[in-house]
């Protein structure tokens, strides 16, 4: 049984070796065969991209592709620009130029479980909404922001001055010069807006859908000092 | 836990009513600031009929559409009160038989509520292209014949139809905030120690006659007052 061994591992050796063989000698046969193929293809006269494409296989020319060029140059007025038989269309088609301009108005995400809630954390977001000390209620536009929105109502807010801070039912909504054009829901509401060292100017307001309101908060701080420069006049 | 809530639920229900929201309107100083003002029993009433264009500024919601506005003062005797009820005022259009008693929030926020746009009624957006171009010159792919280059034009409209969008003010949620503002800006009822102010909403039917004038009448301890508006 032992003296097998060596011949067993021969034959082994010399199957695996003629098939190793054998494989290259398919691959070259397909390569050839591919070749050969290809030179059909480009350099036997009546092949469709030998007519088409190759002006040197229309040269060396069979009588069948002589006829086929002279059926084609008979119908050509100018027979002397083979390069011509290409057909450039050029149409002009539509150009567009257009623009587009977003901008994020409502207040953006604030998540505590990333950056602690209010007391924790120092610059938090002016639009964050603390429940517990205004309303168990979201403040009116934080969800939404003050975008427009086809069931909503503008408010157009203007005489008030740039840093006026501008309140929504307590809730601090921003800088009046970024809160010229509020959409609300509709419904009532408390507008109040403030300067640091003047009195705040109050309205309830009224929003209807689809409306627009406009609201003159003049502060009395403003009127005080329009009156006194009216005085000195 | 369980009694912490129970009294925080019960703390903010007290606080909600608490937490009324001032009626009427300010009284100004005295019964003199108003155009028309009489006292009877010892109750001054001013008045005045505000015109179109204040109504349009004093509302958000369009009053104009169906009643005339009516801002009325009341200030009781001193160390006294006086009962506001609507059912003692009365306006009359002079000279004729036509009258009408304050109408209440509710009743003219249903009025006022535009209907609802029909499915019919939609956008619809017609827009027209038209696209002038130039064409080289080729060979037909077919015939094989030359074709000349030249001008092309071609026309066509698109036509979008959009979905039906409501009317402004014309949603339920609308209906309810036009009865809350006027419900808020109206006189307001019952026993008054101070001065009261507010305005009364007339569902009058609007008359030809620009010069007619309008009676209000008052009636306090069954006495009647007739102020006459300009």
């Amino acid at each position: 049984m032992a003296s097998n061994l060596p011949y067993t591992k021969l034959i082994v050796r010399s199957v695996s070796l003629g098939v190793l063989a054998l494989m290259k000698f398919m691959k070259t046969v397909a390569l050839g065969f591919s070749l050969f193929i290809f030179l059909v293809i480009f350099f036997v006269p009546g092949s469709a991209l030998g007519q088409s494409s190759s002006s040197e296989a229309r040269q060396t020319n069979s009588t069948e592709a002589n006829q086929n060029t002279q059926a084609v140059t008979d119908a050509k007025p100018n027979t002397q620009n083979d390069e011509h038989r290409h057909r450039y269309h050029v149409r002009l088609g539509t150009i567009g130029v257009g623009g587009a301009y977003s901008r994020f108005s409502g207040p953006f995400f604030y998540n505590p479980f990333w950056y602690g809630f209010y007391p924790y954390r120092l610059g938090y977001s002016p639009f964050f909404y603390d429940p517990f000390f205004y309303s168990p209620f979201y403040a009116p536009g934080y969800f939404g922001g003050f975008a427009y929105g086809e069931s909503k109502g503008e408010v157009k807010l203007s005489g008030a001055p740039k840093t006026a801070e501008v309140y929504l039912d307590g809730a601090y909504a921003g800088t009046a010069d970024k809160l010229k054009s509020i959409w609300l829901d509709p419904g009532a509401y408390d507008l109040s807006v403030s300067t640091p060292g003047g009195s705040p100017f109050h309205q309830r307001i009224y929003v209807l859908s689809g409306k627009s309101l406009k609201i003159a908060a003049k502060l009395p701080q403003q009127e005080t000092k329009q009156k006194t420069t009216e005085e000195k006049q | 836990m369980k009694l912490r809530t129970c009294i925080a639920v019960a703390l903010m229900c007290v606080l909600s009513l608490s937490a009324e929201t001032p009626r009427g309107t300010v009284p100004r100083a005295t019964a003199d600031r108003y155009p028309v003002h009489a006292a009877q029993s010892g109750v001054t009433i001013g008045v005045t009929l505000l015109t179109p264009d204040q109504v349009r500024n004093a509302f958000a919601s369009d009053v104009n559409r169906c009643c005339l506005v009516v801002e009325v003062a009341l200030y009781p005797p001193k160390d006294s009160t006086v009962g506001v009820s609507l059912n003692n005022f009365v306006l009359r259009v002079t000279g004729t038989e036509v009258a009408a008693k304050p109408s209440g929030a509710k009743v003219l926020a249903a009025k006022l509520q535009k209907k609802a746009a029909s499915p019919q009624d939609r956008d619809i957006s017609i827009s027209p292209t038209t696209s002038v171009g130039y064409e080289s010159g080729g060979y037909d792919p077919i015939t094989g014949q030359r074709r000349g280059g030249g001008i092309y034009t071609s026309t066509g409209v698109g036509v979008g139809v959009g979905s039906s969008r409501p009317q402004p003010g014309s949603t339920d949620v609308d209906r309810n905030t036009m009865e809350l503002e006027l419900g808020e800006k109206a006189l307001p009822e019952g026993e008054a120690s101070a001065p009261v102010a507010g305005y009364l909403y007339f569902a009058l039917p609007k008359t030809k006659d620009k010069k007619a004038t309008h009676q209000l009448e008052y009636t306090v301890n069954g006495n009647k007052i007739v102020l006459t508006l300009p």
